[in-house]
């Protein structure tokens, strides 16, 4: 199983919580950047194009507390810019586990052996190595040469002091199918806990344009990545979400499922898009219209299918329909049967 | 609106660096301030009172005559508020860090010339202490 029982219950008792409580709109993953700044410049990564004065900014420890208790969501994902680069992530991490939020700390893996003792082991904190490939296709997304051999040392490392460590995975359209599935056995053959995958987002202002995923191409390309899975693959994510990357289900974004705060504030309306901040958590949700977002309504979405949006709606999928619930207890049980 | 090299932001193709925009009306202006959201890299903005601001432009709110824009002033730790109707000039002075980095661009060069970049920020990075 990619993600262990106490996750899913505290996940599963917050949903159904916002559900009796008849709460329509909630966050489930707090997407927390507390820097834009990184120690690579992926083709891939629409992010870090800032300049120099706002790539030096970074939210303060109270800042990525008050952000966490204000949005309230069980899951707080942090990416960047590298995170593991903030001095204070470690100070950062030890109190968002203090509030028992479940951390996905992103990193890219490049200082994560050298800072492992800044951090205890946790069933709180995961650490997420970005990984998006073997060793040719990984360094050639990075820009890099050797980053995919220090992350595999790296997370070694971390996997030998007791820490959770998951990869995620962005793939572009030039991914072949056979290596990734490759690359998947070689990530469990590490001893990861589980493995993120998701297309890539088509980020106006990322140096490499010409590769992005259309909608057709992301549905047949994760058909043929994901239709005969192994046994060994374990995914850290809901099952219905591969199953939508596949083509398998139907869903509209949830943009606010994943809400997003960084060194500009509380931003608009999701991870991906930039359409302005607000203040508050309380703001964003209150203030941003979110009709006006997601496949068929915006051209910025049009062929979006990355985790932020969809996963909190596979999740909604599985506490708000039988036929969501029953599917995923069968596919957690017996991932095989996809 | 008076562009410095006679532009309209509708007819803004590429990047407006190194533009200068002096709108005319209040559409224009929101126009102008739209370009300089989308632009990843500092504007100036020049008031009416002859004061001028440069920093990144992070954040607008158009909501008539209470629309404000927000910035990061690149010398000050504290966010700048500015009403439109303060605003003179918007000029996009500072590089535009979303361009010239291509990954056409990128695979074109030779294996040496991606070598001597790679190790051109690897060192700024080595610098900086984060790698």
């Amino acid at each position: 199983m990619g993600v262990p029982i106490s996750q899913m219950a505290t996940v599963t008792k917050y949903v159904l919580s916002q559900k009796l409580s008849g709460v329509k709109r909630y966050p489930l993953v707090l997407m927390l950047e507390p820097l834009f700044r990184c120690n690579l410049a992926c083709a891939g990564c629409g992010k870090i194009q800032y300049p120099d004065h706002v790539l030096d900014k970074r939210l303060t420890v109270e800042q990525c507390l008050a952000a966490a208790e204000e949005c309230g969501a069980p899951i707080v994902s942090i990416p960047g810019g590298e995170p593991m680069i903030h001095p204070e992530m470690p100070a950062i991490v030890r109190g968002l586990v203090a509030q028992e939020r479940y951390i996905y700390l992103c990193t890219n893996a490049i200082l994560m052996e050298r800072k492992l003792d800044e951090y205890q082991p946790s069933k709180f904190l995961t650490f997420s190595v970005h990984m998006d490939g073997l060793k040719d296709e990984h360094d050639l997304a990075v820009c890099r040469d050797g980053v995919y051999d220090v992350a595999v040392k790296a997370i070694k490392a971390a996997l030998k002091r007791g820490h959770r460590v998951t990869t995620n995975t962005t793939l572009f359209d030039d991914a072949n199918p056979e290596r990734v599935r490759k690359f998947f056995d070689a990530m469990m053959d590490l001893g990861v806990e589980g493995m993120m995958i998701s297309p890539g987002y088509s980020y106006q202002k990322a140096p490499d344009q010409q590769h992005f995923l259309k909608r057709e191409r992301t549905r047949e390309l994760f058909s043929r990545i994901l239709g005969s899975p192994k046994k060994a693959w374990q995914f850290n994510q809901s099952p219905l979400f591969l199953d939508f990357l596949m083509g398998r289900r139907e869903y509209e974004c949830t943009p606010w499922g994943n809400p997003t705060y960084n060194v500009f504030g509380w931003q608009k309306p999701c991870y991906l898009l930039q359409e302005g901040y607000a203040k508050t958590f309380r703001e964003l949700m209150e203030s941003t219209e979110w009709d006006h977002y997601g496949t068929g309504r915006n051209e910025k979405c049009a062929d979006c299918m990355v985790h932020c949006g969809y996963e909190p709606s596979a999740v909604e999928d599985t506490f708000g329909t039988l036929s969501g619930f029953g599917r995923t207890v069968k596919l957690t049980m017996l991932p095989t049967s996809r | 609106m008076t562009d410095t090299k006679n532009h309209s932001t509708a007819g803004v193709t590429g990047s407006p660096e190194g533009r200068v925009f002096q709108p005319g009306s209040f559409n224009e202006l929101a126009e102008a301030v739209e370009l300089a959201f989308d632009y990843r890299g500092d504007v100036t903005v020049s008031l009416k009172s002859g004061e001028s601001i440069s920093g990144y432009l992070f954040n607008r709110q158009v909501s008539g005559p209470d629309s404000y824009l927000e910035v990061f002033p690149s010398d000050s730790a504290e966010t700048r508020r500015i009403r439109y109707d303060q605003i003179a000039t918007i000029a996009f002075t500072g590089a535009d860090t979303a361009t010239g980095k291509s990954w056409e661009t990128w695979v074109s060069k030779k294996d040496s010339e991606r070598q001597i970049e790679v190790e051109r920020v690897a060192a700024e990075a080595r610098t900086r202490g984060i790698l």
